[in-house]
């Protein structure tokens, strides 16, 4: 029998006008790991809610949802805490107490476990997740990797049959994700574990899951395994989760090929073996010179720290940020990328080194002048450049304070609203909107200093690939207009297909620095996807739609 | 943590056992005048200093303490003008020796309490301080717990809203006043924050069973047998001692005239059992170090 059987499930929250899921039908098997994808908003997180009691929102329902064959608003408390784990998105909300042992025992303790059964318990889950050694640490002190770690085995601990998990990477850098999600397989193949994942990134899951559902608009548009799904995506080629596809499906949903779609890099390179001719290898592609350009941004031979004793972020770091380019800085965890952003907005000095803004000096610029018509920086988390109630207030603030005069910043106000597609947010609380929509109205307070320059850190964490696009659908606008743009992140895959110039940041300075074909064509571990795929078949093709290109301009082997 | 307290018996004891200890000395300290008592006292407690802190500190605090102790002696008779012995006159007051010598051990004792307390918060961490409620008011305990669990976290959402403010130019304003205004927003936009945050944190308790009837209470802290052999023996210690100086065996009075000392048999036992009692706690420490030391040589 399933473990979990939803039947013709039909919600609608309690004052909403539309359902949030609608006549959804899902089974899922003892053991099985699946992955549920879809677009921002299309009743994902509604749904996953809906498993547990404890989590249910309030409103209509009609359907059934049954777990080991019973309904889950009937299933005993005791049973619905324990069987059924629950790990959310933000790693910092999810923690209750202030230290790793007592957030692990938690769940035991509610239960009522004595002292001597949850040591043993907690003893067991530190050692299979490899917590042993800041067993004690404070939780406020770990990174959100492991954060995320803890909250899971915190779950894991009360001996859960099924776990859901909804998005619990979007947070986490990539290898930070990449561990949580081998632990997730770990824990499914090695304990026969049934897992529900939602996500949005989906190359790493794809491979490891048995099964696929993609949600459509509050309902289910697709179950199947992961193989099937590449191949019916295919057969409506416009819908927008195509998109969101690991990059051999992508390829494979270009091409009109009649074999299994592949799913990892190396299905993906096989596949392209297989049934294309390589005898164009690469498209010609111009690249612009930065020669004759103006320097927007330059820091020579910078030097940081945050404390005196602690050693060098930054290390002789040399940087150029020419006039209307779109440069992505990217490195890994602690390389010094968001400090570097840090001293370009004016918020960190270097003790040693030179950083000249427009050619003129940081200290020559007197009050508001950097940031009036010049500098603006997109923090990593938008919600805190949010301090008013209403997205409206937050906007009038920042014209009153750089002393526009009324009409003038009434009419720009509009102007950027439009430009960004939020009028219709103006009276709500910025906290009720969605991610990507706060990020929208962030966007819009910075522009109203009417920059020449945007610094962005990290702008697609936790961000689906439709919202992605419309981010770089901004980012193209704005620059078309004249802005100069740097952007610090760790997706590969958006610096490959959108940037101007990427940058390779690794221990305090700049190690490489290219068009983004030339850099990724020349990395061999640090690269995109496509690169991965069709590297010694094509040269220099780091995007999808190259390689769809690519391949739709060469022959077809016959096989 | 970690390093600094790792090797400490007593920050490896159980809570209940420092933490009766710990009070226990500081009351008998703060109960009684005893110049012998507060001599004892005032010793034990540098030592123990000594053997958490480390030479450099303990001297540093004692120059600080030094000079503290002078002046509330020196300055005693001026506000008190008991006693038989007068030294002199000043505008027409008696400065009189007792008070000078009550003044001394006065502050020989605040300075006592004040070390004992030190080395309380060095051996004192939040988890043992939860743990000690918890055994009493669980609900407090956890509270206390997810307090210091969100404070951090309050502290590094207020850093990046301020950056993010700042970064926006909305901070330039010259005045102090604009300067506060805009502190005043940003704490304002932090408590929304919070709550919104909280709701979160409350359904990740809910999932996790928070509210169902019979919760218990966990702790890393295992009652070994030196714990429970260490803690009759301050148990025992503590009573004979407290009882010894209700009992008045070893009172002593500085006005009108400093008592004369008695040495009979009984008080002397008391002065030993006090010493014994207060300095178990650098006993132990030294034993530990030795022990330390003996493991290493044979490595």
């Amino acid at each position: 029998m399933a473990l979990l059987e939803i039947k013709n499930l039909t919600f609608k929250y309690n004052g909403g006008k539309d359902n949030a899921l609608e006549k959804v039908n899902l089974t899922v098997n003892e053991g099985e790991f699946v992955v549920i994808c879809g677009e921002s908003g299309c009743g994902k997180s509604t749904l996953l809610k809906m498993l547990k009691k404890q989590l249910a929102p309030a409103g209509e329902k009609t359907g059934e949802i049954l777990y080991d064959g019973v309904e889950v608003d009937g299933l005993q408390e005791r049973v619905s805490v324990a069987e059924i784990g629950y790990v959310m998105q933000n790693p910092d909300n999810q923690i209750v107490t202030d230290k790793v042992w007592h957030e692990l025992a938690f769940g035991l303790e509610s239960m009522g476990e004595k002292t001597d059964v949850i040591r043993r318990k907690v003893a067991e889950v530190s050692g299979f997740f490899g917590i042993n050694s800041w067993y004690r640490k404070k939780t406020s002190e770990l990174s959100g990797g492991q954060k995320q770690l803890v909250n899971l085995a915190s779950i894991m601990v009360m001996n859960p049959r099924l776990l859901i998990l909804d998005e619990p990477t979007s947070q986490l850098d990539p290898i930070g994700a990449m561990e949580f999600i081998s632990t997730l397989q770990k824990i499914n193949i090695e304990l026969g574990m049934t897992v529900i994942l939602v996500e949005h990134r989906l190359e790493d899951v794809f491979p490891i899951a048995d099964k696929v559902v993609v949600m459509d608009k509050s309902n289910i548009l697709m179950t199947d395994t992961p193989t099937n799904i590449g191949a019916n995506l295919r057969k409506i080629s416009t819908h927008k989760m195509n998109l969101a596809m690991p990059t051999a499906v992508r390829i494979f949903g270009q091409l009109d090929c009649d074999c299994a779609c592949p799913i990892t890099i190396k299905e993906g390179k096989n596949f392209l073996k297989r049934n294309f001719e390589n005898k164009i290898r690469s498209i010609e592609v111009q690249t612009e010179t930065n020669e004759n350009k103006n320097v927007a941004l330059e820091i020579s031979e910078g030097y940081f720290r945050y404390e005196r004793e602690t050693p060098d972020v930054l290390n002789n770091l040399s940087l150029k940020v020419y006039e209307n380019e779109f440069m992505c800085i990217l490195g890994g965890n602690g390389s010094g990328k968001t400090t570097t952003l840090k001293i370009l907005s004016g918020l960190k000095k270097l003790y040693k080194g030179k950083l000249r803004i427009w050619g003129k000096k940081i200290k020559e610029y007197k009050g508001t002048e950097l940031y009036k018509n010049n500098i603006s920086f997109l923090p990593q988390n938008p919600q805190t450049l949010f301090v008013r109630s209403t997205v409206i207030e937050d906007l009038m603030e920042v014209v009153e304070i750089l002393k526009f005069d009324k009409e003038e910043s009434q009419k720009l106000i509009d102007e950027i609203s439009e430009k960004l597609e939020i009028s219709h947010l103006h009276n709500q609380h910025p906290y009720d909107l969605s991610g990507g929509e706060q990020q929208k109205v962030a966007f819009a307070k910075i522009l109203l200093t009417r920059p020449k320059i945007i610094l962005l850190d990290e702008p697609t964490k936790g961000m689906d690939a439709y919202s992605k696009k419309s981010l770089a659908e901004i980012i193209y606008k704005l620059k078309s207009e004249g802005m100069t743009i740097c952007m610090v992140t760790h997706d590969i895959e958006f610096a490959g297909e959108f940037a101007d110039r990427c940058c390779m940041f690794f221990d305090g300075q700049i190690v490489s620095s290219a068009p983004p074909i030339e850099f990724f064509s020349t990395n061999t571990y640090y690269t995109t996807s496509a690169m991965r795929i069709s590297r010694g078949f094509f040269d220099n093709s780091i995007t999808t739609s190259m390689v769809v290109r690519l391949c739709k301009s060469n022959n077809r082997k016959s096989n | 943590m970690g390093g600094a307290n790792s090797m400490k018996y007593f920050h490896n004891c159980h809570p209940v056992v420092m933490f009766s200890y710990l009070i226990g000395v500081i009351f008998i300290t703060m109960f009684t005048m005893n110049p012998i008592f507060i001599g004892i006292s005032f010793l034990c407690s540098i030592s123990f200093t000594f053997m958490l802190f480390g030479a450099k500190e303990t001297v540093k605090s004692l120059l600080l303490a030094m000079p503290m102790i002078i002046i509330i002696a020196l300055t005693n008779p001026l506000f008190v003008h008991k006693g038989e012995t007068v030294l002199f006159f000043l505008n027409n007051n008696p400065m009189t020796l007792e008070a000078m010598i009550y003044g001394l051990f006065a502050a020989l004792m605040l300075v006592s309490v004040f070390y004992w307390f030190k080395c309380y918060n060095r051996l004192m961490t939040s988890d043992k301080f939860i743990y000690l409620f918890g055994q009493v008011i669980p609900k407090l305990a956890l509270m206390l717990s997810m307090m210091l669990n969100f404070v951090p976290k309050f502290i590094k959402q207020f850093k990046a809203v301020d950056e993010s403010q700042k970064a926006m130019g909305i901070y330039s304003g010259s005045s102090y006043t604009d300067k506060i205004k805009c502190k005043f927003r940003v704490l304002s936009s932090l408590i929304t924050w919070s709550l919104e945050n909280s709701i979160e944190t409350a359904d990740s308790m809910k999932a996790r069973g928070y509210g169902l009837k019979g919760r218990t209470s966990y702790s890393v802290f295992p009652w070994k047998t030196s714990d429970k052999l260490l803690m009759s023996y301050f148990g025992v210690m503590i009573i004979i001692v407290t009882v010894g100086l209700f009992t008045g065996y070893a009172d002593f009075d500085y006005y009108p005239k400093i008592t004369r000392m008695s040495f009979e048999i009984i008080p002397i036992l008391l002065y030993f059992g006090g010493f014994i009692l207060m300095f178990t706690s650098t006993i132990m420490e030294i034993k530990e170090n030795m022990l330390w030391h003996y493991l290493k040589s044979k490595i």
